[in-house]
């Protein structure tokens, strides 16, 4: 039973002082007092601070004599045990007690000052996630930086630096704007897709709206819906949000609500544009003649509810230059120089009829296709060629030729007619029957006659021709030009509705009669453009319901935005336009076409 | 004169009231009605406003939120900013946490309406994705200051940090004694253990708890208790690992505590960058 003290001092120089005395008793008391078996002079120590006993199991019990405890193994404590053999370590102030278990079966106690633990304060820094990680702030900055040079410095400075190219629709030319492409917010159109990877194709110039001049330099064709002046006017006025909106466009270089992008609006994903919705065009359309005062055009907002009625083109006089709209509710005669009585045509059971059943060329009674066949866009009919189409009844045969064809008479040209009458008149004929010329028989039949003869009967052939009963006149009308007989110009339109667009080959589950009511017109002079009604009968409005018979049908179905008489077609290969037929000119004034009122409504 | 008494006494029992209320509740939950009605106002304009040709950023409704949002995003930042300036006011931290846990959440519909669900690898859908990134970590951070703590302090049983680092100090001064009379190859294995750093194992074993190359466990493991003082230096290393296992688990909590906002202000800070680039992209390229 007995504790070895061991105190452990240092002198100024650093040398270790060791000390080593025995206490042979079962309790010794630690403390500031000068009484106290273990002394340490250190203020923070009480006069008599704990008090160790040695209990008969061989354990140290420490107790704290105060108020104050004692650090024991790094706990603060008032009472507690050491067992020897493992040790503990007792802290008071700045002296350490470290007890253990000697070799020899006693208990040291070795005492040594620490000096005050300056670091603690970093070493408790260690308990923060801070210590084991790269500061916020220097990941802040990194993640920043990298975000801000590689999506915006980089792409910014390479556009502001580039060289401007011309426009490349094709996408030939790679794009110039480096690292551009993490700027898209969406895949482009189909029709676009090839510009993908050259943004600045479209976005020319920084912080400036794509603007129509760069749409137009690949889209040259597009035609404006109307002149600018006056769609500007036609459009209603913005609500105070949408006026603020374009202000803040405007600003930023958007060209208003009339600017391709304003209805084009791009980067939506790799799928074709959709036809505008109803509502686009009934924004304008529905009260537009309040704002445009002067328009010839109805107002309209919904097929089913509001359209006006069709005015097609047609010549409303013998001869007229240019071909008018029909005026409204007033029925229109077409005069088109021609008499035609469809109905006789028609007539299954006629005299047309039988004629074609007895024609190779027919073996049936007449259909309309025999005459009229669609255009490629299936939207109009080619002209109607009478050497094709009339020729087989109404034959200009006038006679057989050497070679042992017919000898036809040119049609067209009323002065072709002339020399080929007069042809006839002239050419020799053979005799009806043989019998010999006698001395000063110039008879009336004689080629002298025909020859040297004053030259009657080839005026009045022509004059025949061309009166009232002569082979023109059955399908021409007669007139006198120049105090000479002459025929009416043929005047008819290559199209009637031509500011939209009716598609044949839809609707060719119909029949042609259901519509046109050919089969009962006794005149050429009767319009066969059927009605807007007809077409209510199965097409309503958008907000129609869609049954067997009933097909609601937006506006798009039959305009188109920038070629009111072109068709938009949902799929197909480009252009989405058709572009509305323009044939060749033709010579004659009377000849005008279609084209003419296009061109006249785009200016 | 009682009236103004009363009055004081009406305020300090609401300041009072206040100190204990978590900043969740804060007011009777006043930022998460604000933070509702934002979201519903949100949802309900994009569903009854047609947008043409879809809705989009770039429509007016799209433009006015992500106006809304930029504007959110920024303030929500500041809180880094407010939280340390103490001042006085109407305006108190807690009602700026409060403001901030709710307001941040709805920006989740605030920002995904904004997107018009069209989503790409572009830098638009970057400050998306790391704005929901942000909101997640906080979410994250929101849980965890509810729960950990109360293990924190149980973890501590009534020690300090210091006095953990005391104690195994103590332990330390002990066993560099008691491992004197130890042959070369044991003693090395206690300098081991004595050098390793006590936080060694990097942020991951904080996190996880593991740290396979403990030099204290393995001395352990390889002491052969048979003589005396052996058999003392494996009863001080296994204090050793005991008191160590008390201070990763500390250490782990904290960890699990902190980790968040590792992520969370780092990815701030880039939210705001790319935000920068894609509302600068996007008039850039209108």
């Amino acid at each position: 039973m007995a504790f070895l003290i061991r105190t452990i001092d240092f002198t100024a120089a650093g040398r270790e002082i060791i000390r080593d005395r025995v206490l042979e008793q079962a309790s010794l008391t630690v403390g500031r007092a000068a009484e106290c078996e273990i002394h340490l002079p250190d203020l923070a120590v009480e006069q008599r601070h704990l008090r160790i006993d040695l209990a008969a199991n061989g354990m140290l019990a420490v107790e704290a004599l105060g108020t104050l405890g004692f650090g024991l193994d790094g706990r603060v404590v008032t009472e507690g045990t050491i067992d020897p053999r493992t040790g503990g370590e007792i802290a008071l102030g700045a002296a350490r007690l470290a007890v253990a278990r000697e070799t020899d079966g006693s208990t040291s106690i070795t005492i040594r000052q620490v000096a005050a633990d300056e670091g603690k304060g970093d070493a408790l820094r260690g308990f923060a996630l801070a210590s084991a990680l790269p500061s916020k702030r220097a990941m802040s900055w990194v993640f920043a930086a990298a975000i801000l040079l590689l999506l915006l410095a980089i792409p910014v400075a390479s556009h502001l630096l580039r060289t401007p190219v011309k426009n490349d629709p094709k996408g030939e030319a790679p794009g110039q704007v480096v690292l551009d492409a993490a700027w898209s917010s969406g895949e482009l159109s189909l029709k676009h897709h090839s510009l993908e990877n050259n943004c600045e194709s479209c976005h020319v110039a920084a912080f400036e709206s794509v603007q129509d001049e760069t749409c137009i330099s690949c889209h040259e064709d597009t035609a404006n819906h109307a002149a600018m002046p006056r769609q500007a006017k036609g459009i209603p006025p913005p609500t105070p949000g949408d006026a603020i909106q374009w202000k803040i466009g405007a600003a930023l270089g958007k060209e208003g609500p009339l600017g391709c992008v304003s209805c084009h609006s791009e980067h939506e994903g790799p799928v074709r544009q959709k036809p505008a919705a109803q509502a686009f065009c009934a924004d304008c359309h529905n009260t537009l003649d309040t704002r445009l005062t002067d328009t010839a055009l109805g107002n309209a907002h919904d097929f089913g509810k509001e359209h006006p009625q069709f005015r097609p083109v047609f010549y409303a006089s013998f001869g007229a230059a240019k071909p008018v709209r029909a005026v409204l509710d007033v029925k229109p005669v077409e005069r088109s120089g021609l008499k035609f009585p469809h109905d006789v045509h028609m007539d299954a059971r006629g005299g047309a009829a039988r004629m074609a059943v007895s024609l190779t060329q027919y073996g049936a009674p007449l259909e309309c296709k025999d005459c009229h066949s669609l255009t490629p866009d299936k939207i109009g009919f080619k002209e109607v060629k009478m050497e094709d189409s009339c020729e087989g009844c109404h034959s200009l045969v006038s006679g057989r030729t050497a070679i042992g064809g017919f000898r036809k008479l040119r049609h067209g040209d009323v002065k072709d007619l002339a020399e080929d009458l007069a042809q006839i008149s002239s050419g020799p004929r053979p005799a009806l029957a043989p019998r010999r010329d006698r001395p000063g028989q110039i008879g009336s039949g004689s080629p002298y006659r025909a020859d040297f003869g004053r030259p009657v009967r080839a005026y009045i052939g022509l004059s025949n021709a061309l009166s009232p009963g002569g082979v023109c006149t059955e399908c021409h009308l007669p007139t006198r030009s120049k105090g000479q007989a002459d025929l009416m110009p043929v005047n008819l339109p290559d199209r009637f509705l031509t500011s939209g667009f009716f598609n044949h080959e839809a609707h060719k589950k119909e029949e042609c009669t259901d519509c046109h009511a050919a089969d009962t017109s006794k005149l050429a002079s009767d319009l066969l453009i059927p009605d807007l009604k007809s077409c209510r009968d199965c097409h309503l409005g958008a907000t129609a319901v869609k049954t067997r018979k009933i097909v609601p049908s937006e506006c798009a179905m039959c305009h188109a935005y920038h070629v009111p008489a072109g068709q938009w077609s949902p799929k197909g290969k480009a252009p989405h336009y058709s572009p509305a037929p323009t044939p060749a000119p033709k010579p004659g004034p009377a000849k005008t076409t279609v084209a003419a009122v296009i061109e006249r409504a785009k200016s | 004169m009682a009236s103004a008494a009363k009055n004081r006494f009406k305020q300090d029992e609401k300041r009072r009231d206040s100190d204990h209320v978590s900043f969740l509740r804060h007011r009777g939950f006043r930022w998460l009605w604000v933070a509702l009605a934002l979201s519903a106002a949100s949802i309900a304009g994009y569903l009854l406003i047609d947008q043409q040709p879809r809705p989009n950023g770039g429509t007016w409704y799209g433009y006015t939120l992500g106006t809304i949002g930029v504007g959110l995003i920024l303030w929500l930042s500041l809180l880094g900013v407010r939280k340390r300036r103490i001042n006085p006011g109407a305006w108190s931290l807690k009602a700026w946490t409060s403001a901030h846990v709710y307001l941040g959440l709805s920006l989740v519909v605030v920002g995904t309406l904004h997107t018009g669900f069209q989503i790409g690898w572009n830098v638009h859908t970057l400050a998306y994705v790391l704005m929901l990134l942000v909101i997640a970590t906080g979410i994250y951070g929101v849980i965890v200051y509810a729960a950990l703590p109360a293990s924190l302090s149980a973890n501590r049983k009534e020690m300090t940090r210091a006095q953990m680092l005391d104690a195994l100090t103590a332990i330390d001064r002990q066993l560099e004694s008691a491992a004197q009379p130890l042959a070369r190859g044991d003693a090395d294995l206690v300098i081991a253990a004595l050098e390793q750093d006590t936080f060694h194992g990097g942020a991951w074993g904080r996190l996880t708890g593991s740290y396979p190359r403990c030099a204290t466990r393995r001395a352990l493991r390889r002491i052969d208790p048979a003589s005396d003082a052996a058999a003392r230096v494996h009863a001080l290393l296994t204090k050793r690992a005991e008191q160590l296992a008390q201070i990763r688990g500390a250490l782990r909590i904290r960890a699990l505590l902190e980790v968040w906002l590792f992520i969370h202000v780092p990815l701030t800070i880039a939210l705001i960058a790319a935000l920068t680039a894609h509302v600068i992209s996007v008039f850039y390229y209108w």
